[in-house]
């Protein structure tokens, strides 16, 4: 036998294992299980965005054939229990709480909230049922504006509040605010607006409840970012033993912050299954997601700005207003001042900062974690750097530069506390200038405005705490990841994650890992999900799972393959430290002859030959804290075509320099950048949640709610930097977020810079034609 | 209920929708064929497409009964027994997808398009497909595929 030279996966774009399911059409989704004696349900929604119930008149449906049952808000309020949304009881909501039921009783509170739910044999006969309900509302005046909700004559959502306030008004200071300011040559003062839009996964939520009476036990088949705590929620406000509940999730299409825990429909869809003993399905449609599932953004920001003349931007002075819209589930939007306050100074040496914030509470749809949930403060601090550098007459790339902390050792620190280490951001500002040119695009930008073409051109920078940096103490940034890990008779090798992967390809990459680590081919792990009785506690959101679930599985790998050492040593007569394993076997160092299969030590340890003195329980549980985490960042620039006639903005080029430092999967890191960038250039140049002054919802279709496509998001050119490594093993870094994160300034910065030739000043980040229509005429005529 | 019978996939099937009833929904819930997937009922996602007759069509927005007599091919008719068609496998090579819920529309539009443009560029692969709706991928690794099949398709 030669000697085993083995593969390395991590590093390498390995294919997908979950794409060959997935491209047959053998994917399993919620939507795809169908269970014998499965009922549908389809909920009743308000037409009104505020409204008093007075009375839910359900006898029509009921009497309807194939319709099995009809509960109201008042029944499931007899069979739930009261409390909060399971997110927002787990992470401690930062305001007062709201008090309200699982589906309306005596209120309703935006457009689409569920009053009732119809229980049928159909979905289609569930639907007929729903038109059979008859609802008598009473209408309250709307509060759709934040500047409403702020007014204290303003109807308040929640009766035990009082008033619309979610979270109350604070500030913080750090740094010298008042002198900074009082020093500084110029104080530049902006209002920055950013719109509502939406996650809009192409699969919207839903469920499958099956209740087992005889076992008084739950399973609940669901599309979710973590099984663990959507059992928590289906538990708590059903009042089952967590241990009866079993949530199991197969694939998942798409999320992006949206799909956490149990949300209301899913309660009651649940609470519906036990009352009838019959499996109860409930998937949204696209008007539901659209309307009801949850929505992001929708925040301004009052800025000023110390500037000195010479373009050291000093100090920020920022006033955030959030609308968290009608139910603030899972704290969200109450939570999010707290990480735009800690991520405002982004890699910048800003000196102070003043960040007050207000949540408010309004009859729109709640708001939801959104790819990069505090990406505001991104859009405001490029956004703002740009402006002032306009004001200065300095180029975008040179403030930047001028105001970006340098790598020193010790590292700086930014205002608000957390050390620079590690960041890259000159290094990729810099490439991103070699790459574009900048000199190059000013002249055919020139040469283009001769001929009443408008280009232009726009970078952004931002870090993102993915995980973040080790903070002093025994804890990591992100808390710790754990997993179970276990060879198998057959010489498998099973992780066994908490995480909920719903495109970001954790089958695969995790076993990259793994595989590399352990020494056995790709092939040859198993990435286990999705199953609540089987898998640890875990999460997949906020860019966590490369560092905290790539360390778990590298140690977890290590882990396993020393017991297995210790095992094979006993079998092979040899000692542990003398074994190697690789290509899937273990044999003695120097000595290939002695190879023996993995899956033959795997079988052995099965066969119950063994006295208590071997241990050969081939199974490990690993934790992981992040280990010296880091920063994820780059700097991403945009080449737009405004076409000033017709408003519409072409991306023509689009360059992301990124650094997550190591990768695990080339192509799945570029993937998770593409697709971020393309919310982010759909969230600037099409979508927008749009409502009424009367609180009416208007973008409940994709008629309406534009979505980017093939047309409208260009070739996106990355690069990686991988500068510097801080851990001894673990410098995979997340990057599920910072496309999103950076695009909408990017896009906007290049925007403006277009049309600059009218004097146009941005301070939104909606802009689809008819408002870059009305911003040329506005800054044509002066105003 | 209306009687109807068609062929799905090459096998002769039949069936008594509702009249109401769309041919997704007839697809998916009386067929068993799951792989068609609903993103927005309304026609604009893409991601219920079929072939059906030769044509590219979105199944969400056809009643099962419209369907009566035609041929009709879904995401699980295009791969041979157990494996990938060529487009199903450059798109695998290309890593075009992530969650995967678009992809079936995706790979029937696809399919069609190319059956009637062997020599298509980028610019029409990108306009062919404008139709289709991804939120993961922002499309780049979708084209890749399409671009890659389409040359080994001239290749061979």
């Amino acid at each position: 036998m030669a000697e085993i030279v083995a593969e390395r996966y991590t590093g390498a774009s390995i294919k997908r294992s979950e794409d060959p399911r997935i491209l047959t059409g053998a994917g399993r989704y919620v939507d795809d299980i169908k269970l014998p004696g499965m009922l549908h349900a389809a909920f009743v929604r308000s037409p009104l965005a505020h409204g008093n119930v007075l009375s839910v008149d359900v006898s029509a449906a009921r009497a309807l054939p194939g319709v099995v049952a009809v509960l109201t808000g008042a029944d499931l309020e007899a069979m739930t229990v009261p409390g909060p949304d399971p997110l927002m009881a787990l992470f401690g909501a930062a305001g007062p709480t709201p008090e309200f039921t699982l589906l309306a009783t005596d209120k309703v509170r935006l457009m689409g909230d569920p009053v009732a739910v119809v229980i049928a044999e159909s979905r289609y006969l569930a639907e007929d049922g729903c038109e059979l309900v008859e609802v008598d509302y009473d209408d309250l005046p709307p509060v759709v504006t934040a500047a409403f909700a702020l007014d204290p004559s303003s109807p308040p959502l929640f009766a035990n509040l009082g008033d619309n306030i979610a979270r109350p008004h604070s500030r913080n200071e750090f740094g010298d605010v008042g002198s900074t300011f009082a020093n500084a040559d110029r104080v530049i003062d902006f209002h920055i607006d950013v719109h509502r839009h939406q996650n809009v996964p192409m699969e919207g939520r839903g469920c499958v409840a099956s209740w087992d009476a005889d076992l008084a036990a739950m399973t609940v088949y669901a599309a979710t970012q973590s099984v663990h705590i959507t059992r928590t929620g289906v538990a708590t406000r059903l009042g089952i033993e967590p241990d009866k509940v079993r949530v199991l999730a197969g694939d998942i299409g798409g999320s992006f912050g949206l799909k956490i825990g149990a949300s209301r429909e899913e309660l009651a869809v649940a609470a519906a299954s036990r009352h009838l003993g019959r499996p109860v399905k409930w998937v949204e449609d696209r008007g539901e997601n659209l309307m009801v599932s949850g929505q992001a953004r929708e925040e301004s920001f009052d800025v000023r700005a110390a500037v000195s003349n010479d373009g050291d931007l000093a100090g920020l002075d920022v006033a955030v207003v959030v609308d968290t819209g009608a139910y603030p589930g899972m704290g969200m939007g109450a939570m999010v001042p707290d990480i735009m306050q800690a991520m405002l100074p982004g890699p910048y040496k800003l000196a102070a900062l003043g960040f007050e914030s207000t949540a408010v509470i309004t009859n729109k749809a709640t708001y939801v974690a959104y790819r990069g949930p505090w990406a505001s403060e991104t859009f405001v601090r490029e956004r703002v750097l740009d402006l002032i550098a306009k004001d200065l007459g300095l180029d975008p790339v040179e403030i930047r530069l001028r105001n970006i902390a340098a790598r020193t050792d010790p590292p700086a620190s930014m205002i608000t506390g957390r050390p620079l280490v590690g960041v890259t951001t000159v290094e990729a500002l810099e490439r991103v200038a070699q790459l574009v040119d900048f000199p190059a695009f000013r002249r055919r930008q020139a040469q283009a405005r001769a001929q009443g073409r408008y280009l232009g051109v726009g970078v952004a920078t931002f870090i993102e705490a993915a995980p973040g940096p080790r903070p002093e103490g025994p804890d990591g940034a992100l808390g710790s990841e754990s997993m179970r890990l276990r060879l198998t008779e057959d010489g498998i090798v099973v992780l066994f994650t908490g995480q909920m992967p719903h495109g970001q390809s954790h089958q695969t990459t995790l076993a990259q890992i793994a595989a590399d680590e352990f020494g056995v081919p790709f092939e040859q792990v198993r990435v286990v999900v999705g199953d609540s009785d089987v898998v640890p506690f875990g999460l997949t959101g906020g860019s966590r799972s490369a560092t905290m679930t790539g360390g778990v599985a590298l140690h977890g790998a290590r882990d396993l393959k020393a017991k297995v050492l210790d095992f094979a040593a006993y079998l092979m007569e040899a000692r542990a430290q003398d074994l190697l394993i690789s290509d899937g076997n273990v044999w003695v160092r120097g000595d290939p002859a002695s190879a023996i299969a993995v899956s033959e030590v795997g079988r052995r340890a099965a066969s119950g030959q063994f006295g208590a003195d071997v241990d050969a329980a081939l199974e490990v549980e690993a934790t992981f804290d992040g280990g010296e985490g880091g920063w994820s960042g780059g700097t991403h620039c945009a080449i737009v075509e405004v076409d000033a006639e017709t408003g519409l903005v072409k991306v023509e080029r689009y360059v992301a320099v990124e650094d997550c430092g190591a990768l695990i999967n080339p192509a799945v890191v570029e993937g998770q950048i593409r697709g971020g960038i393309a919310q982010g250039i759909g969230a600037v140049l099409l979508e927008k949640s749009a409502y009424g002054e009367d609180g009416s919802f208007q973008s409940a279709t994709f008629m309406d709610y534009l979505m980017p496509t093939t047309c409208d998001i260009p070739r996106i050119e990355i690069e990686h930097l991988e500068t510097v490594p801080l851990d001894a093993d673990v410098n995979f870094r997340g990057v599920g977020e910072g496309g999103m994160i950076v695009a909408p300034p990017t896009v906007v910065n290049a925007i403006e810079d277009a049309l600059s030739p009218f004097g146009v000043r941005i301070y939104e980040q909606h802009l689809p034609p008819a408002r870059i229509l009305e911003l040329i005429a506005a800054a044509d005529s002066g105003q | 209920m209306p009687d109807i019978t068609l062929r799905v996939n090459g096998a002769t099937c039949a069936g008594s929708p509702e009249a109401r009833k769309t041919l997704a929904d007839f697809l998916r819930e009386d067929l068993d064929l799951t792989g068609t997937h609903l993103g927005c009922e309304h026609g604009v996602c893409g991601a219920c497409t079929v072939i059906l007759d030769g044509r590219a069509v979105r199944s969400c927005l056809m009643l099962a009964v419209q369907a009566a007599g035609s041929e009709v091919t879904t995401i699980e008719g295009l791969a041979p027994d157990g494996g990938l068609g060529p487009l199903q496998q450059a798109m695998w090579d290309s890593h075009s997808f992530q969650c995967g819920f678009c992809t079936p529309g995706f790979v029937v539009q696809a399919t069609a398009f190319l059956s009637d443009h062997p020599d298509a560029g980028e610019q029409q692969i990108r306009e062919a497909l404008s139709g289709n709706i991804c939120r993961c991928t922002g499309y780049q690794s979708i084209i890749d595929g399409v671009l890659l099949a389409a040359e080994r398709n001239r290749e061979r």
